[in-house]
């Protein structure tokens, strides 16, 4: 097992929204919002 | 099955074995064969790891049980895109800072030899016996459906696996995993487009789903609290997060899936990849089973869903009373068939009290339709009582060979088959790595040159190849095997997550401790199981995993307040 000295590589940015948060964030609000258009497919049509 | 549907299955799944191969002939040494170079980017990592979770029973029983039970077991998986984004943010960051093969390597660092030798080893067992069981579960429906023998299905799926996943290692998984994926979505795409395709000319796509929601199959969110409801909002946020954060995090075949990156960047993305579409490719699965359920109410379907067993009755005393039920629930259908007019009709006008007089009528007639199944499968038992009377698993791939055109029916088949492909490749590649790095190079032969590691990943990987295969090969001999091995598995995935959790979060605790811990803990787990078995106390073995992981963290505390030992600097 190796240590990577690598700093870098361990802080790198994601592609879009400029910080992980950002995307973490986009991850979590899109499944609400998937459990939310279930929801509601639920409420339209038991 | 007709030439062309040979061709299109053949040709789906030889070809990506070959493109596989191909891809992956360059690849020289260790690191290459069990990490593909580290040079992976993240989609192929994202439907790498989607790939490995699907297994062929997936693609087979969940349309089933949207069929019998409605959209609800999506909520299995609602804790799924909150688990990647907790190991994104703080698992795989520590796997990649140490450059690690494995998940156990880690514990090494962070506790010491032995602890990352025992959960290797509990690994192994768990996963070496889950193996077998991922390709003999679909071979004995794709036997019964195709007519092959079930051990020339077995070894069908077994020997294609191990001949790529031998020739290439983690790259060849990978890379076939990319297409078996995408011939799986797509498969499955098509099959939804069909079934609508199919319905009556007078019964448009807005009817099919408002037919399906009268008739109660379109119930995706539960937010009531019922601990007895294996399916709610809150069963899938709360344990589905703890369940697929132990299996992302520390089972080797999703680990491996992910260590194989170009960067931490695309090995974040993958996952996150994974956590966005994962909900919705089970929701569109589901969503086949219940155009599947529609297209009954509309087409004869038979009374009894696996052929083999029907086959049972044929030419016995038992064939006159099996005839005799078949034809009451072809008239029962017909009974379904006008009901689901009626309810169509009143729900495109609005008309509250036909449709409400029209769903009773249906559930009623629906209840003396499940009584009339209920006497075949009697009479199944009467004929022989080993036989397994669950059909719903038989449901979709009837409707496939069935009613899909020629050429289709292959494509859905290698759809089957990929599934299945794929996610026992990942496994045998996870038994390989572990085998190697964790016990053969860490403490059995140590110092060997490179060259020397990858032909025993090689050899190792043929080796777990042929014990999954045997192990297949012999399920058939045991009535309860699957169980069994459910079983084996909740033995000892509590302990494994349990020295995880304690890694990640339990900073103070060091070796000694959880090692002693893991130990006691899965005495207590063994015992409890014992007890339980000779009926002493009444526990179900999926509480095992909870109980162990709960008692490893408990003991290892206690051990480490008792004699602290203090943790390693990682």
């Amino acid at each position: 097992m190796i240590e990577s000295d690598n700093q870098e590589e361990l802080d790198d940015r994601p592609p879009i929204l400029y910080s992980w948060n950002n995307l973490y964030l986009l991850v979590l609000v899109a499944h609400a919002i998937i459990i939310l258009l279930f929801y509601l497919f639920t409420r339209a049509y038991s | 099955m007709n030439i062309i549907d040979w061709i299109v299955m053949l040709g789906t799944l030889l070809g990506i074995v070959a493109y596989g191969v191909w891809k992956t002939r360059n690849v020289s040494s260790v690191q290459s064969y069990l990490l593909g170079d580290r040079d992976l980017p993240w989609w192929t990592i994202g439907l790498s790891i989607m790939a490995t979770q699907a297994s062929a029973i997936t693609f087979l029983s969940t349309p089933g049980q949207a069929y019998e039970d409605g959209m609800r077991f999506a909520q299995f998986y609602f804790g799924l895109p909150v688990a990647m984004v907790i190991l994104a943010i703080f698992v795989i960051p520590i796997y990649y800072r140490l450059k690690v093969y494995t998940a156990y390597e880690y514990l090494e660092g962070r506790f010491d030899l032995r602890t990352r030798t025992l959960t290797a080893i509990l690994f192994l067992l768990q996963r070496g016996l889950a193996a077998g069981i991922t390709i003999y579960a679909p071979a004995i429906i794709l036997s019964s459906i195709l007519g092959w023998g079930l051990n020339i299905t077995i070894f069908f799926i077994g020997l294609v696996v191990i001949f790529y996943t031998v020739m290439g290692g983690t790259r060849a998984v990978s890379v076939t995993q990319k297409q078996q994926m995408i011939v799986i979505l797509g498969g499955m795409f098509i099959a939804a487009i069909i079934l609508v395709y199919k319905l009556p000319a007078n019964v448009s796509f807005g009817d099919a789903v408002g037919l399906a929601g009268k008739l109660g199959k379109l119930k995706v969110v539960d937010f009531s609290f019922d601990l007895n409801n294996r399916y709610t909002f809150w069963s899938g946020m709360l344990g589905g997060v703890f369940l697929f954060l132990s299996y992302f995090g520390t089972d080797q075949s999703q680990v491996q899936r992910y260590l194989s990156g170009k960067s931490l960047t695309e090995s974040r993305l993958g996952l996150l990849f994974n956590g966005l579409l994962k909900v919705p490719m089970q929701f569109l699965v589901l969503f086949v089973g219940i155009l599947v359920f529609v297209f009954f109410q509309f087409n004869t379907r038979p009374v009894h869903f696996n052929n083999a067993n029907v086959a049972k009755l044929i030419g016995t005393p038992l064939e006159a009373d099996y005839r005799e039920y078949e034809e009451a629930y072809n008239l029962v259908q017909e009974e379904e068939r006008a009901l689901a007019e009626q309810i169509i009709a009143a729900n495109r006008i609005g008309d509250e009290a036909a449709l409400e007089a029209a769903r009773a009528a249906s559930i009623e007639v629906t209840a003396k339709a499940k009584n009339i199944r209920q006497s075949v499968e009697e009479l199944i038992l009467q004929q022989d009582p080993n036989s397994k009377t669950k059909d719903t698993d038989y449901v979709f791939i009837s409707f496939v060979t069935t009613f899909l055109p020629v050429g289709l029916i292959g494509l859905l088949l290698a759809v089957i088959f990929s599934a299945a492909m794929s996610s026992t490749s990942s496994e045998l590649n996870a038994l390989a790595t572990t085998t190697v790095i964790d016990i053969y190079r860490r403490s059995l032969v140590k110092n060997k040159s490179d060259r020397h590691y990858l032909q025993a990943s090689k050899l190792f990987t043929i080796l777990w190849g042929v014990v999954a295969l045997l192990f297949a090969v012999v399920a058939d001999l045991f009535e309860n095997l699957i169980q069994a091995v459910n079983i084996i598995g909740s033995l000892f995935y509590g302990a494994i997550l349990g020295v995880f959790l304690v890694a990640f979060f339990m900073k103070k605790i060091g070796g000694r401790a959880v090692f002693w811990g893991a130990i006691l803990g899965e005495i207590v787990v063994v015992t409890i199981f014992l007890l339980d078995y000779y009926e002493h106390v009444n526990i179900a073995y999926l509480w095992l995993n909870l109980i162990g992981c709960a008692l490893v963290m408990l003991f290892s505390w206690i051990l480490e307040t008792i004699r602290p030992q203090g943790a390693a600097a990682v």
